[in-house]
């Protein structure tokens, strides 16, 4: 089962694992090339554009000697990664040494970038078709609230209120990683599924659609263009409305799901329909391995363990249940309060303190963000305490033996136990030991042959 | 003047008569002849036998000259004038002759004859052995006659004085055992009770009792004997200390002096009602109000009236520790005000006295006042029956930036010009118009036409990266591969040893080199000379020093050599430049500098 | 358990704030390109300027660029990419070089309009007023530290090549020391024949790059290569180093450049030679030797 990691490389990584020819038809769009560039280390950005401009082979050596003796790995992760994405190529010539060359078509492309732009294959609508464009904010909330909804139904499927148009056998792809379901019981969620809650927004997009990607070539989808779609969809205008019959038919499909999970909005005129990018589409484009998209916090932690969460989203309702014991849910407002017990379940449930901790700094209300620290001290410290507690304390199942008739018979099955590493505590005194549970049947066995 | 001639008496100590006479004091020695042909005290005195002249303050009951000898004696020749204007011109005409005399005779003895005390010798030699660097620098210098033992010093005053030698800065305060431990031994078989009195407590005793002190003053040794003071002021003490006022007031019906001690001391009470109508009555005592404390449980002492015996007329009513306490604070704080040795209890008590007198405020100063009312009337005056006022307004003065900024425009563009790297700067053929539209123009064929493409060619930005790299490693190569790595550390060890030695030796060959200008002594030039002449030495040890590295090393040899040298060099301009000046003048001194 | 995400960075190391300032004296340039030597004009200067501005946006998308502009008698902010007007998507990169564009020609107009009456008619060593430039510019970074959302670690290049006004020694010093206060390093490029003690001292002072490219059709290069590197990098790279300083002061009378000279102990302001007052802080300074002097005199008995 893949662990949940930083999604963002992991998308990077998809793309370096498309075989040669596909990374090479990618690159043909300069979107394309503008965010692969973008999700570079900073170093291998710079080497980039240095060599930008030159058609000859670089010696490895020669862009060696910039390097500072402690940035030497920086400079190999770079080298390696640009290797890797294809962007650069290695040349070893007659004397065995490395030189590197610009992929020719990132090249180029990125040379016309700079003079003249790049260009969508589609251009916004002119307003006099489009009626009734949501304004600003309404797409935002839109676009939360589909989030919100395709999440829900993600955790738990009875409590989303709108079922989304995901089969279920697609939603059964995403809940892979992250929800169990065991017979004749309601899926619950799995350790990966609690830390995937409490990531952030862009950080769980990305999973989505790394795992929307991964499915694609079973639904018979080339991946390759799903990527580059979903990577030039970053680059257009959020709010702009651009026809449905400028996409492919494989964009056309994968629109529908992407409106599902509210990174477009499909709307419908009369004669024309058309899609609008919402600021998740637009987020895609930000470079991937950070995220600056900072929605406004809604959590309030106080010293003495309450939480005040100002949302409606029952999503925040869910997450919050998670670890807190919510008491009282108003209109606006979810009070709840942190306790050892709710704590102890999350704990249980695989959710670590660090995640829990991360998740309250990430969404601190703005009120309380810029104080330092954002949430209290007492309470970090608490949670990881409590953490700390379960660990004190290691259960092994085993089993007790007594009464043994002499001591030799007791001698010996210590010896036994010890040579089989079961052997976990001894009172030769009381002639008591204890054995770990799995060895149980070799110690009756071992005694029957004494007898 | 020559000579100056006075009518004066002579003695040989203060408190003689004196012998009439005349005093004629010439440019070397002075001459005494009394008026009595018949005396025999005639004087014919050479001045260099005189080491220095004292005299009595103007207004005093003489008007005495005393020309000492031998500043260790104390003896010399005494004369008495008859009035002080007298007295002063002979003082003056004495300074003179003596000042010329001495400073004629002075050089050869007193550079080398510095009064060292021993102790300053110790911390020079301590300070030497602390630091090899400066034992080699004072070895170079003073040993090679370069420079005197004085001027070397002279120049590190600050390391001198941060020794701890000598005595602490800080002056130790009364204990204040006295107020606790001056406890009576008391004996228990017999009813002997013992107080052991030191000097130190006696001078402390003097400080915070003035009224005892006045009485010590008084009594001894005219009324009664130290012993018997001191043993009437333990009774009083010891009575203060049963707290028995009856007994004492019996016995202080009895003995006038015991009495003195019993009471409140009278001196003291002055001195705070004078301090208190001395206190500011703009004092604003509200402002203090949140200072006390009381309210708060457990802060402050608390004072039940009700405790409190009422002690009635008794005059002996006791003294209260607080009050005790206070007067030792405050004698504290005052510090210490003699120095003298505490030997002696009359001795002591008399300087005490002297200092008290000296340092008495009973003058109470006119402007003291003055400024009081002029704040009293200030502070309570009433804002709204003020007219407004209007303050003369200060023009404003804006120096003329000109006059900052400015420039010689084409001197400084010249002297700039030089700076550039060997090009030569640009003449402009340009007029101010056919500037403007070159610009505009170039913008818009930019719109027009767009850009290259490619933005630069690949051949080109080839060979400038491999400029760049080229200029990155013989950067690295100068300066080594890291930044914190120097040249130095790349020599040999001993080049390095004596580079370092020769700077140190040449930072303090110029400091003193350039203190010595303008040069007004003989003994100025002289060190110059010898300066300069330890100056080429080094120059000449720096040139070797760069031939003998070899190869690669060198550049970078002469490159720190370089700053030296050219401080050298500066020297040695400047010194050539003044013996010019010098010998351009021929030696015509101004204000008769000694040359 | 695996840990998750990484303690959450708000910016990318590699987010700058770059603000450039370029040299638009119409006299230099116009000599500049007179001159045989090299035949770099001003429209193959914003060749490759405007696509490296363009670049550096591309780089990171948060990239935040500014552009001032010192001429002769005016100095003005050209370009600021947090407001262009530009859009998002493909169409940024041609917006943008049209409006630097248009900007620039509006500034070239006014300069010249303010510098009409100007009486320096000795137009090589017409300087450009660099000290302005510089102040406006972190004028705007204090702007932006005191905006109080997060920002990135600005920095200034300077595009200059006109000769070193010696009248503006005191104010560059000045912005140079608060540049350093402020922790901004100042970045080089100097494009005219001569190299400019004002701009070494600069990129010496608060830890810039200082350049004098060899080869001005490579500029872009330059820019790429050197110019283009974010603060963070450049801890662990190493860039071109001037191998040496001029720290020369000059003096306040002439605006010499000096090696030795007097300085007056109340505001230390310095002189080549010797005065009798002070003309920054007004100290007397006429009691100086003949009293010295006598008193040296005493002190030697």
């Amino acid at each position: 089962m893949p662990q949940v990691r930083i999604v963002a490389k992991n998308f990077m990584d998809m793309v370096a694992a498309l075989p040669a020819m596909k990374l090479d038809q990618l690159y043909d769009s300069s979107f394309i090339c503008e965010a692969v560039l973008r999700s570079l280390p900073p170093l291998a950005k710079k080497y980039v554009l240095q060599l930008l401009f030159i058609d000859a082979p670089v010696t490895a050596k020669s862009i060696e000697e910039w390097v500072l003796s402690d940035g030497i790995s920086k400079h190999k992760v770079a080298i390696d990664r640009l290797l890797q994405l294809r962007v650069f190529s290695e040349v070893i010539d007659r004397k065995k040494e490395a030189s590197y060359k610009l992929n020719p078509k990132f090249q180029s492309n990125m040379q016309r970038y700079l003079v003249h732009g790049g260009s969508l294959p589609r251009e916004p609508m002119p307003s006099s078709v489009t009626v009734r464009l949501p304004t600003a904010e309404d797409l935002e909330a839109y676009a939360l609230e589909q989030w919100e909804c395709f999440l829900l139904q993600l955790i738990s499927s009875a409590q989303a209120e709108r079922p989304t148009n995901f089969s279920p056998s697609m939603m059964r792809v995403f809940q892979r990683g992250l929800l169990s379901a065991r017979e004749n019981e309601a899926p619950r969620l799995t350790e990966n599924g609690f830390q995937f809650l409490l990531m952030e927004t862009n950080a769980q997009l990305w999973y989505i659609i790394r795992e929307y990607i991964s499915t694609a070539e079973d639904r018979g989808v080339d991946p390759t263009d799903l990527i580059s779609f979903l990577l030039e969809l970053s680059f257009h205008k959020m709010g702009e409305a651009y026809n449905l019959n400028t996409l492919t038919d494989v964009q056309r499909s994968a629109i529908k799901d992407l409106a599902d999970l509210g990174l477009v909005k499909l709307q419908q005129g009369r004669k024309e329909s058309w899609f609008i990018p919402t600021k998740l589409a637009t987020n895609l484009s930000v470079s991937l391995s950070d995220s600056s998209s900072r929605k406004q916090g809604f959590v309030v932690v106080e010293t003495n363990f309450r939480t005040y969460a100002y949302s409606t989203s029952k999503l925040h309702c869910e997450i919050l249940r998670l670890f807190a014991r919510v008491e009282y849910q108003l209109p606006n407002l979810i009070v709840g309060a942190i306790t050892k017990e709710s704590l102890y379940n999350a704990f249980e449930n695989g959710i670590t303190a660090e995640q829990i901790v991360s998740f309250l700094q990430q969404n601190a209300h703005p009120r309380v963000a810029e104080k330092t620290p954002t949430v209290p001290e007492n309470v970090t410290d608490q949670i990881r305490l409590w953490e700390t507690d379960r660990n004190r304390v290691e259960l092994i199942p085993s089993h007790l033996y007594e009464d043994f008739p002499s001591k030799e018979v007791f001698e010996a099955a210590c010896d036994f136990a010890r040579d089989v590493g079961g052997l976990l505590w001894e009172d030769s005194k009381k002639m008591q030991l204890i054995v770990r549970g799995d060895i149980h049947q070799h110690m009756r066995d071992f005694f029957r042959r004494q007898k | 003047m020559a000579t100056i001639t006075m009518a004066a008496k002579y003695k040989t100590s203060v408190k003689e008569p004196g012998i009439p006479g005349v005093l004629k004091m010439m440019e070397d020695r002075f001459v005494f002849t009394p008026n009595d042909p018949r005396s025999s005290t005639k004087l014919n005195v050479d001045f260099r036998q005189i080491k220095g002249h004292k005299f009595s303050k103007d207004g005093s009951k003489q008007a005495l000259l005393n020309l000492t000898q031998d500043p260790e004696k104390g003896g010399g020749y005494i004369f008495e004038f008859n009035s002080f204007p007298d007295r002063n011109a002979c003082r003056d005409f004495v300074g003179k002759v003596l000042g010329r005399i001495q400073s004629a005779e002075k050089p050869p003895a007193s550079q080398h004859a510095e009064q060292l005390s021993t102790k300053e010798l110790e911390r020079r030699m301590k300070l030497l052995t602390e630091d090899s660097e400066l034992q080699n620098l004072h070895r170079q210098l003073v040993a090679n006659g370069v420079l005197m033992d004085s001027e070397f010093w002279a120049a590190r005053q600050n390391l001198l004085d941060n020794d701890n030698y000598g005595a602490p800065k800080q002056r130790a305060g009364f204990k204040s055992a006295m107020l606790a431990d001056v406890k009576p031994l008391a004996d228990g078989r017999t009813n002997k009770v013992t107080f052991s009195l030191t000097a130190e407590t006696i001078h402390q005793i003097f400080a915070e009792k003035p009224a005892v002190h006045r009485a010590f003053l008084d009594y001894v040794p005219t009324k009664m004997t130290e012993k018997d003071f001191w043993t009437k002021y333990c009774r009083a003490e010891y009575l203060h200390k049963t707290k028995n006022s009856v007994a004492a007031a019996a016995e202080a019906a009895e003995d006038e002096e015991l009495a003195i001690f019993l009471k409140h001391d009278d001196i003291l009470a002055n001195e705070t009602r004078r301090k208190i109508q001395r206190v500011d009555p703009t004092l604003d005592m509200e402002a203090d109000v949140g200072d006390d404390y009381m309210h708060l449980p457990d802060h402050g002492i608390l004072r039940d009236g009700s405790k409190e015996t009422v002690e009635g007329d008794n005059e002996f009513s006791r003294r209260t520790l607080s009050q005790d306490l206070n007067r030792h604070g405050a004698v504290v704080l005052e510090g210490r005000a003699l120095d003298v040795e505490l030997g002696d209890t009359r001795t002591v008590a008399e300087a005490l006295a002297r200092s008290k007198q000296g340092s008495s405020t009973e003058n109470s100063d006119e402007n003291a006042n003055m400024e009081k009312l002029e704040r009293v009337c200030r502070m309570t005056e009433i804002e709204d029956l003020q007219a407004p006022r209007t303050f003369p307004v200060a023009p404003l003065c804006i120096k003329d930036p000109r006059e900052y900024f400015d420039s010689q425009q084409a001197n400084a563009v010249k002297t700039l010009g030089d700076n550039g790297a060997g090009m030569k700067p640009m003449d402009c053929s340009l007029s101010a118009e056919e500037a403007w539209i070159y610009l505009m123009g170039q913008i818009s064929q930019v719109k027009v036409r767009g850009f290259n493409h490619p933005i630069v060619q690949s051949e080109a930005a080839l060979k400038v990266l491999n400029g760049l790299n080229q200029n990155l490693s013989s950067t690295k190569y100068q300066f080594g591969k890291n930044s914190q790595e120097s040249v130095l550390d790349r020599l040999p060890q001993r080049i390095k040893a004596d580079l370092l030695n020769h700077w140190t030796t040449i930072q303090e060959l110029l400091r003193h080199f350039w203190s010595s200008y303008p040069i007004t002594t003989e003994h100025l030039s002289k060190k110059v000379i010898r300066l300069k002449d330890a100056m080429t030495d080094i120059y000449v040890k720096l040139q070797e020093i760069k031939e003998s590295v070899q190869g690669d090393f060198r550049h970078q040899v002469s490159l720190l050599v370089q700053p030296m040298v050219q401080a050298l060099d500066a020297a040695f301009a400047h010194h050539d430049n003044e013996q010019q000046k010098r010998a351009a003048k021929g030696g015509v001194k101004p204000n008769g500098f000694a040359q | 358990m695996a840990s998750l995400v990484p303690p959450p960075k708000l910016y990318t190391d590699d987010v700058s704030l770059i603000v450039i300032i370029l040299d638009t004296n119409p006299f230099f340039w116009g000599t500049l390109s007179n001159t045989s030597a090299l035949t770099f004009s001003f429209s193959k200067f914003l060749n490759h300027m405007i696509p490296f501005v363009n670049s550096l946006l591309l780089l990171n998308q948060l990239n935040h660029v500014v552009l001032i502009a010192s001429g002769v008698a005016s100095c003005g902010y050209i370009y600021d990419s947090a407001t262009a007007v530009a859009s998002d998507g493909g169409q940024k990169v041609p917006a943008v070089c049209s409006e630097i564009l248009s900007r620039l020609e509006e500034f070239v107009a006014k300069d010249q309009r303010l510098g009409k009456g100007d009486l320096r008619t000795v137009a090589g060593s017409m300087s450009s007023l660099f000290s302005g430039a510089l102040s406006l510019a972190l004028c705007y970074i204090q702007r932006v530290f005191r905006s109080g959302m997060q920002h990135p670690q600005p920095r200034i290049l300077c595009l200059q090549g006109s000769p070193d006004g010696p009248e503006q020694y005191v104010a560059v010093m000045n912005a140079i020391f608060s540049a350093q206060r402020s922790m901004v390093p100042i970045d080089s490029c100097v494009l005219g024949m001569q190299h400019s003690a004002f701009l070494q001292q600069a990129s010496y002072i608060t830890g810039g790059v200082y350049l004098k490219p060899q080869q001005l059709d490579g500029l872009f290069e330059y820019f790429t290569a050197v110019f283009a590197t974010d603060l963070q990098s450049r801890t662990f790279l190493e860039l071109p180093r001037p191998v040496g300083v001029d720290f020369r002061a000059s003096c306040f009378c002439h605006k010499k450049t000096i090696d030795m000279g007097y300085v007056c102990s109340v505001c230390l302001s310095i002189f080549c030679k010797h005065h009798k007052k002070c003309s920054t802080c007004g100290s007397d300074f006429s009691h100086g030797h003949s009293e010295l002097d006598r008193k040296r005199k005493h002190s030697e008995v």
